[in-house]
């Protein structure tokens, strides 16, 4: 199969999206919710106070819109899919076609994310913003890296998941895995808390874990908290991260399929 | 003409866990681990040629479809050489997988919410088939597997039989040299599965497709594949036409007597008596060439005889026949 084939895989996800059309409305609904429950937690917390640690209100409101809905990537229906694929050997299926597993995923989960994203996420993004309110990126080169930040993060959870689901042939269960995690990515990513609010031991390892990479250093970027040298080392460190994880995918890909075309399932 | 696929003494043998029971089992078995080999294929030698419609029968676990895995190269060989259209199959499995088809009864390949249509689409960009041959394919596989009604239907939405001949369809779509079908008619009602049958001898006999098939069904085997190869426990029976198959079991026709009253016992040199109820007397013929005339001319008039029937011996009969008397011949098939 010619690499120029595999967009096909983007566009037939895509599609596929298109036939459950009310998942689009109770997406948007949990995601506004979700939102704007945060953002009045920050309000609460910030009562009284102009700034905590040099941070203001609006700052978290930016940070809640752009790393809440924006970069909340969902991986839940993909880890269950690709992990039951895995433990009821369906995957075989694949490995009948003249195509590469890994880069199938890639681009199916780019069309299912493609979708989430203009369909839910950037339209929440932009009814909370006009409700209450967003920062423009600190600089044009903040907004610039923040859209390079923006792709780095989406690869960067695509790998996690792909990784979290391949452990379920090891593991034999892709419901727990999901549920292990969206625990780690609530803490470690910052979605939830950014870094800078964590005590600082626990800020300065979550702070070279791959996961910051998906919610915390994109959000930072685009509000200014990280200089530009800094957002350029640190996108950096994400590539090499990036490619790590490439790394470890297709050393685990191996082992399995080899393991399933000599144990067979 | 060389062979398209050839097997030569090809094994598979599975390592399993043997787990123990209960909690200390458990336990003991973190510390050490007792495997079992289990030979799912055990020293099979076959040669099929190009054109050819090949069943692959076995009860389960006979280890039918893991000898398709391993032909599709998606499972390696224990043991023996396997070479698929000169190839090695689980060392090129790409390549490979390009030239053949294959179709799991129990797996779907379709695409679940998109209709037949994208399925088909997808599988012309994985393929690379060119878009004048695409076209031409599908207009003949339409056609042929009447799947003009449901092909802009989501695959969800189709019935069993639709679903089955579209999955024909999409692994025949960039012509494969070779098909292999894993009980393609499972589960189908009476009308699919005359339907599958026939088109899958239509495209062997047409398209000179070779067919691999396994399954449970017997019909199937006799509709489509002249050639039979029989396996149990991982090991070769039978490779031959099942005539052959037939014919060396003396596929001996069965003969009923039913009288009006009980006439007592019948002994005749032409038949030889299975069964004795009374009032119906079950025989079967010893030879070919004695016919109905021969048996009643021996039999005679006088014994109140109300009723004959003559059954010429089904193929699950003569299956069935094979596997009960498969250890004397084993040796000489």
């Amino acid at each position: 199969m010619k690499l120029s084939a595999y967009p096909a895989f983007t566009a037939t996800a895509f599609t596929s999206r298109l036939a459950y059309r009310n998942q689009v409305w109770s997406g948007m609904f949990g995601e506004l919710v979700a939102t704007f429950a945060f953002i009045a937690v920050w309000t609460a917390a910030f009562v009284g106070r102009g700034t905590v640690d040099g941070v203001t209100l609006p700052d978290m409101v930016t940070y809640v819109i752009i790393a809440g809905p924006l970069l909340n990537w969902n991986t839940t229906r993909y880890i269950r899919e690709v992990g039951d694929a895995i433990r009821t050997g369906d995957v075989t299926t694949f490995l009948l076609k003249p195509l590469h597993y890994p880069a199938l995923l890639f681009f199916n989960q780019l069309g299912n994310n493609a979708f989430e994203q203009l369909s839910i996420t950037l339209p929440v993004a932009v009814i909370v913003a006009l409700a209450v309110g967003l920062l423009p990126p600190a600089s044009v080169a903040h907004g610039l890296l923040f859209l390079a930040y923006w792709v780095v993060s989406w690869s960067m959870m695509f790998l996690i998941a792909t990784l979290t689901a391949m452990l379920a042939f090891w593991l034999l269960t892709a419901f727990a895995l999901d549920w292990f995690l969206r625990g780690i990515m609530a803490v470690a990513s910052g979605a939830v808390v950014p870094l800078w609010f964590m005590p600082a031991p626990l800020a300065a390892i979550l702070g070279y874990l791959p996961f910051a990479w998906v919610s915390y250093y994109p959000s930072a970027v685009y509000l200014g908290k990280l200089d530009l040298p800094a957002a350029s080392l640190h996108l950096a460190i994400g590539c090499i991260w990036l490619a790590t994880l490439v790394g470890i995918l297709t050393w685990l890909w191996s082992r399995m399929r080899h393991r399933l075309i000599v144990q067979g399932g | 003409m060389s062979p398209i696929i050839s097997a030569t003494g090809v094994g598979k043998t599975f390592r399993q866990l043997k787990r123990q029971s209960g909690f200390g089992g458990a336990l003991k078995s973190l510390f050490s681990r007792d495997y079992t080999d289990i030979r799912a294929v055990d020293g099979i030698s076959f040669a099929i040629n190009a054109g050819e419609a090949v069943g692959y029968l076995g009860p389960n676990g006979a280890g039918k479809s893991t000898m398709i895995k391993m032909m599709t190269g998606i499972l390696t060989p224990s043991a023996g050489t396997l070479s698929v259209l000169g190839r090695e199959p689980h060392a090129h499995r790409m390549t490979n997988a390009a030239e053949i088809g294959v179709v799991f009864g129990q797996r779907s390949q379709l695409w679940w919410d998109l209709p037949v249509r994208d399925s088909f689409d997808l599988n012309r960009h994985i393929y690379d088939i060119p878009p004048a041959r695409f076209a031409d394919n599908l207009r003949y596989l339409t056609a042929m597997l009447d799947m003009a009604s449901y092909l802009d239907r989501p695959v969800r939405q189709l019935s069993l039989g639709q679903r089955m001949r579209a999955e024909i369809a999409m692994a025949l779509l960039h012509d494969p040299k070779i098909l292999f079908l894993d009980e393609p008619t499972i589960g189908l009602d009476v009308v699919a599965k005359d339907a599958v049958r026939k088109f899958l001898a239509e495209i062997n006999r047409e398209r000179g497709t070779t067919i691999i098939l396994t399954t449970h069904d017997l019909v199937d085997i006799e509709e489509i594949c002249p050639r039979l190869i029989m396996v149990d426990d991982g090991k070769l029976l039978f490779d031959g036409e099942l005539n052959r198959l037939r014919a060396s079991l003396g596929s001996r026709r069965r003969l009923t007597l039913e009288f009006a009253t009980d006439p007592g016992p019948i002994a005749l040199t032409t038949a030889t008596l299975t069964a004795d109820e009374g009032a119906a007397k079950h025989f079967v013929l010893d030879d070919e060439t004695v016919s109905l005339l021969d048996v009643l001319g021996e039999l005679g008039r006088g014994h109140g005889l109300k009723d004959v029937k003559l059954e010429e011996p089904d193929i699950e009969e003569v299956i069935r026949t094979f596997y009960l008397n498969k250890p004397n011949l084993a040796s000489a098939p």
